[in-house]
């Protein structure tokens, strides 16, 4: 959460899959140009050492080959690099590489070339030492105050301080109580070690107890990096903090006293160089990274905080003075300048997968996809694509069959074609000329049979289900549609001479209705043994609480056999979500294939359609509150008083402008008959509000909510309260 | 070139870059070649502790059985001011709880949602009973269910060789000798296995094998006796631990200790004290603030997210708090600017253009209002979000005289949470106005319900 996001100045994307981690970062006057420009120096697990020169010309400008001075891939992965004066008898910096069993000290140079991407940089070992433990990290500098020199202190997975003079071993020491290693500073100020141990306590070596704690005996051994156990090694002082350390820094300035910064897992400290606590800082992140340093106001010190949000904090002692988004987590920070080392792209290919839930068929093969999704920068972006899905995914072709119960006959105004063009991908090629019968066979079970007549242009479909009709139906009508536009006959029509099969639709509806009724009815029930389920639980609970028992008097009994009754009723109210469920999927498909029928009997242009469509099908799916019957009876009743409306009588009439479940469905179905009826002598529908009657308003359906990715703040909604309140 | 790196420093540099999975395989892996490689096993309970760390501090939800079965009580009604139980008894010149709305339990609302503050808003039984119990819809029923939200996916991690840790044959006595293994250990039983008994049993142990002188293992046990409710015990060891070493996380567990025990004040001066040793610490300052605020102390409350502000400025929940109470206190046009700032911030959800909409409209700008509450209409996560956006848009109806409309919102609001109390009163209040006695004695009598209902949790 921040204000700002952080301008790149410079990038550069290193290698394919390599990783990297704290001590992979190193910046330095590396060539010893003398000119003061320093170089950042990289390297990674995978064995590259990298050497950047940045020069761009413009903020924010990606790297430009002449900006990499040198990349080389050594023989072992790099753990971790430091500059300094690792070679005797020059105080010129050099390079030192810690691989996993052996440090190696390197010096590299320049020669300049007679234009500037004609410069050579090269990179000449200097001495290497090989280790005898797995090294994890390394610090160097002045140890024991040495002037113009800079040692190295390697410390081991299993917790072995090696110390090495420059081109020579010293000595190594065990640290007590090791397990795991921790972050490993030098103050060169108290000339002191300084570590986080397992303990998790900040525990502070003085190099001269460290060096003193070996006894003769130990000496020769110590010349092959045998462990020297010597004089038990105690800490000057040791700082319980309570938690891992991510990295420990030391800042001293000319004047005041050096301080010693310690980034935990939660909490951030200052630790005076006596082992006292500054100041600390509990952080409500997880911070990866941190580098101190002084601050232009006097007493104070900046420090930089990188966490896993992808933020960089800047505090100055205590106080956030400045926050800013970044693109990537950083693992490692230095100051004069950032790099982040990059993490994994992501691409933007949405891949989906449409099921079809239990055995009925849909009602519509179509879909809206929507994808919102937050991009690595947390710029929101919305994706949305519509589908339709091939016929033969939900049915597949079976023999005609002759007399079932439920047949609608489709005319069309061009001689007949063979099914066979209409449907090739569910006929197989046969030697006969003409098809006259197809049959389908839908994953519900039921089948679909279509004829076609030989002699007239007219179509038949039947089968055992009204409402399975839809499908085939609709897709005969867009089949034939497509098939003569590409013949290129313009006014090819098709109609239905009627009547609407009125009945059976109703049917669907009342079927629908009833599950309804028995939702509700198992909503009522289920909040009656609720409350009867929390009384005794209150009982129990202070028969519990008393001081003296009582006897149970078989409350436990009865809650017992209340809980189950709430659960078989649960359960029984589940069984009719799911049935409920099924009828208005079936009611969909109805009441689709009833607009179909309306739209041909009447041949009604798309407005109609569309107006037909939003009265009939408001909801995506029906709620106890909000139900299908009653939208559409308003929807109706409204349409019925305005533009399909007899007489300024019906116009005045007045009709509640609350929706609620109905009793019955009579009052529905004689509107949407009257609705048939209307159309049938010429009536039409439009959505201009002619007269003055009141329209009433018709909520749209529930939408679906999404789920989404939400930060974890939120501000809680805030609620007013009515004025009159009696 | 595959270059051979040793597997435990791998491990190590996963554990510090928080790739917890990867690392916890690695030394799955060690294990398995060498079993004994404490070093591996270490790292391993602190890679799992770590996948399902939530702090501490900010675990709070009272169960019903803890509020019902409160021994800690002294007197059955506690004098003004002095508890956190005892609503409206406003100090601080702030709003009255008539024009600034309360949660169930008598509290005002506060501008931000945290975990203590949802414990005032207890779901019926019948609620508890009918939703699914997933992570995101738990609610408290008791002590032991639903409790530690988040924690429950350690149960979730599946490791094919059973739990990684078998406590019931842990010799926690052999391990609380070891103190660089302890440690993680606690926490790994602790966190991961939620199993505060045996991290009890460990916690004294280790205490004992530091002669009491770690005060880390104090706030431990504390942590133990806290979650098992022994609150004195908690406290004692919370003060003994601050003796040793003052740590800002113990001054909180010990402001928790006092909040459960009812004890607004002891627990404000802990964190005043707190504040004299770390001067400026946010977390402490948040902590007077939020107190102040369930407290009904509204105007100290805002001093102090005004200085948790000026410590950082990015502080979510300071600017909520602080832009919730400019608008409770009619000052809209400078709520709107707090919200706006947390917006710009990069804050979206469905309660910021809620808020957005409300301050809009209260400010007369009118042309925002709708569209903000469309946007917080399409960003709600659940319906009760959905129901509070209608209820508000209902005002919005009411405050342009458009009562059809405020009567559908009302509805809607009604549709999606049916046992928004506020909701079924503006619906009666409407009817009431139609002259519709019969409808009013409905919506009159479903809101009886509710407030009984409440009453009784």
């Amino acid at each position: 959460m921040s204000l700002f996001k952080a301008r790149e100045w410079w990038s550069a994307t290193l290698g394919h899959d390599e990783e990297f981690d704290q001590g992979c970062l190193c910046i330095a006057d590396i060539d010893n140009s003398g000119k003061g420009q320093d170089k950042i120096i990289v390297g990674s697990y995978k064995g590259f050492l990298r050497i950047f020169s940045p020069r761009p010309s413009k903020p924010g400008e990606s790297m430009v080959p002449q900006d990499q001075m040198l990349e080389v891939q050594l023989k072992d992965s790099i753990i971790q690099i430091e500059v300094g004066k690792y070679v005797s008898g020059t105080e010129l910096l050099h390079l030192a590489a810690l691989h996993p069993r052996k440090l190696t000290v390197f010096s590299v140079s320049g020669i300049a070339g007679t234009v500037e991407h004609g410069n050579q940089y090269q990179l000449r070992l200097v001495y290497e030492h090989n280790l005898q433990r797995t090294a994890c990290n390394m610090v160097s500098g002045p140890f024991g105050g040495v002037k113009g020199r800079d040692f190295i202190c390697i410390q081991s997975m299993d917790g072995i301080l090696m110390f090495f003079e420059q081109e020579s071993f010293s000595f190594s020491r065990f640290l007590p109580g090791f397990l795991l290693p921790g972050p490993l500073s030098y103050n060169p100020r108290t000339d002191a070690f300084i570590t986080v141990s397992s303990l998790r306590q900040v525990e502070n070596y003085k190099y001269q107890t460290l060096a003193v704690a070996t006894d003769v005996d130990c000496r020769a051994e110590s010349e092959q990096q045998k462990l020297g156990s010597g004089k038990r090694l105690t800490a000057d002082w040791t700082l319980m903090i309570g938690e891992q350390a991510m990295d420990i820094c030391i800042l001293s300035s000319a004047q005041a006293a050096s301080f010693v910064f310690v980034l935990g897992e939660r909490n951030f400290f200052c630790i005076k160089a006596n082992g006292q606590m500054r100041f600390m800082k509990k952080l409500e992140y997880n911070p990866s990274c941190f580098l101190p340093y002084a601050s232009v106001i006097e007493g104070t010190i900046n420090s930089l905080v990188g966490n896993h949000n992808n933020m960089l904090l800047v505090y100055q002692d205590v106080t956030l003075r400045w926050a800013a988004q970044l693109p990537h987590v950083p693992v490692a920070l230095r100051v004069v300048l950032y790099c982040f080392f990059l993490g994994p792209g992501s691409s933007s290919a949405v891949t989906f997968h449409v099921f079809l839930a239990g055995s009925l068929s849909p009602a519509e093969l179509g879909g809206d996809v929507a994808v919102s999704y937050t991009t690595a920068t947390g710029v929101p972006r919305v994706a949305q694509c519509k589908f339709i899905l091939p016929l033969k995914l939900v049915c597949s072709p079976t023999p005609p069959s002759k007399s079932v119960p439920c047949r609608i006959t489709i005319d069309t105004n061009k001689p007949p074609v063979s099914l066979q063009d209409i449907f090739p991908d569910f006929v197989e090629k046969t030697e006969e000329e003409q098809v006259h019968a197809i049959g389908f066979q839908l994953v519900s079970g039921s089948r679909v049979t279509v004829l076609a007549s030989k002699t007239s242009q007219r179509y038949r479909i039947q089968g055992e289900v009204f409402e399975d009709l839809w499908l085939i139906t609709k897709e005969l009508v867009e089949r034939f549609e497509k098939h003569f536009a590409n013949q290129g006959a313009k006014d090819f029509q098709c109609s239905f001479t009627g009547p609407i099969p009125l009945a059976e639709y109703f049917e669907i509806i009342d079927r629908h209705f009833e599950l309804r009724l028995n939702a509700e009815k198992y909503q009522n029930l289920l909040a009656e043994r609720a409350v009867q389920f929390r009384a005794i639980q209150r009982r129990l609970l202070t028969r519990f609480k008393d001081k003296t028992p009582a006897p149970l008097q078989n409350l436990d009994t009865l809650m017992d056999a209340t809980y189950r009754q709430v659960i078989v009723l649960g359960d029984a109210a589940e069984e009719n979500e799911s049935a409920l469920c099924q009828a208005f999927t079936r009611l969909k498909s109805a009441t689709h294939l009833f607009l179909l029928l309306l739209r041909l009997w009447q041949s009604l242009n798309k407005e109609q359609t569309d107006i037909l469509e939003a009265t009939f099908l408001p909801l995506l799916q029906d709620t106890s509150q909000l139900g299908w019957e009653e939208c559409v009876d308003a929807a109706v009743t409204h349409h019925l008083r305005t533009c399909l409306s007899r007489s300024p009588k019906e116009q005045a009439l007045n009709l509640t402008s609350q929706l609620a479940l109905p009793r019955d469905t009579v009052r529905l179905r004689k509107h949407i008959s009257l609705l048939c009826d209307r159309m049938a002598k010429g009536g039409r529908l439009c959505l201009s509000a002619e007269g003055s009657a009141p329209i009433p308003v018709i909520m749209p359906g529930m939408c679906d909510t999404e789920s989404r990715s939400r930060g974890s703040a939120g501000a809680k909604p805030s609620q007013h309260r009515a004025q009159g309140r009696n | 070139m595959v270059l051979d790196m040793d597997p435990l420093f791998l491990a190590w540099s996963y554990f510090r870059r928080r790739k917890f999975q990867t690392c916890s395989e690695l030394c799955s892996e060690i294990l398995e070649k060498s079993p004994y490689d404490q070093a591996a096993w270490s790292l391993k309970t602190r890679a799992l502790t770590e996948i399902v760390y939530v702090d501490e501090v900010d675990v709070d939800q009272e169960g019903i059985a803890e509020m019902m079965l409160d021994d800690h009580a002294i007197a059955q009604v506690a004098r003004p001011g002095t508890s956190l139980k005892l609503p409206g008894t406003s100090q601080g010149g702030g709003p009255s709880p008539a024009v600034r709305p309360v949660t169930h339990a008598g509290r005002p609302i506060t501008g931000f949602v945290r975990p203590s503050t949802q414990s005032g808003r207890p779901g019926t039984m019948e609620q508890a009973i009918k939703t699914p119990r997933t992570a995101h819809t738990a609610r408290p029923v008791s002590s032991a269910s639903g409790r530690y939200v988040r924690l429950g996916t350690a149960s979730m991690l599946t490791s094919p060789d059973g739990p990684f840790i078998n406590l019931s044959r842990l010799n926690l006595a052999k391990y609380a000798q070891k103190p660089n293994l302890s440690k993680a250990l606690f926490e790994y039983i602790f966190h991961h296995e939620n199993d505060v008994k045996n991290a009890l049993e460990l916690a004294a142990l280790s205490t004992e094998h530091a002669q009491f002188k770690d005060w880390w293992w104090k706030v431990q046990l504390g942590k133990c006796y806290y979650r098992l409710g022994l609150l004195r015990e908690a406290e004692k060891q919370f003060k003994s631990a601050l003796k040793q070493q003052d740590m800002v996380d113990t001054f909180l567990f010990l402001t928790k200790v006092y909040i459960r025990l009812d004890q607004p004040l002891a627990a404000l001066n802990l964190l005043k004290q707190g504040l004299d040793v770390f001067p400026r610490e946010v977390t402490l300052l948040t902590g007077i603030a939020r107190i102040y605020e369930e407290m009904n102390n509204i105007t100290s409350a805002t001093e102090y997210y005004k200085e948790v502000l000026k410590q950082d400025n990015t502080h979510v929940e300071a600017i909520a708090c602080i832009g919730s109470n400019h608008f409770y206190t009619d000052q809209p046009e400078i709520a709107l600017r707090f919200y706006r700032r947390l917006l710009q911030m990069g804050v979206y959800n469905c309660q910021l253009y809620n808020n957005l909409g409300l301050c809009c409209f209260y400010a007369q700008q009118y042309d925002m209002t709708l569209s903000s509450f469309e946007r917080a209409l399409s960003l709600a996560a659940n319906d009760e979000e959905v129901a509070d956006v209608w209820y508000n848009l209902g005002h919005v109806a009411i405050g342009i005289g458009d009562s059809n409309l405020a009567y559908q919102c009302f509805k809607l609001a009604l549709a999606n949470n049916n046992d928004h109390a506020e909701a079924y009163n503006n619906l009666a209040v409407l009817e009431l106005r139609k002259g519709r006695i019969e409808q009013v004695r409905f919506f009159s009598g479903y809101l009886y319900g509710i407030l009984c209902m409440f009453r009784l949790n």
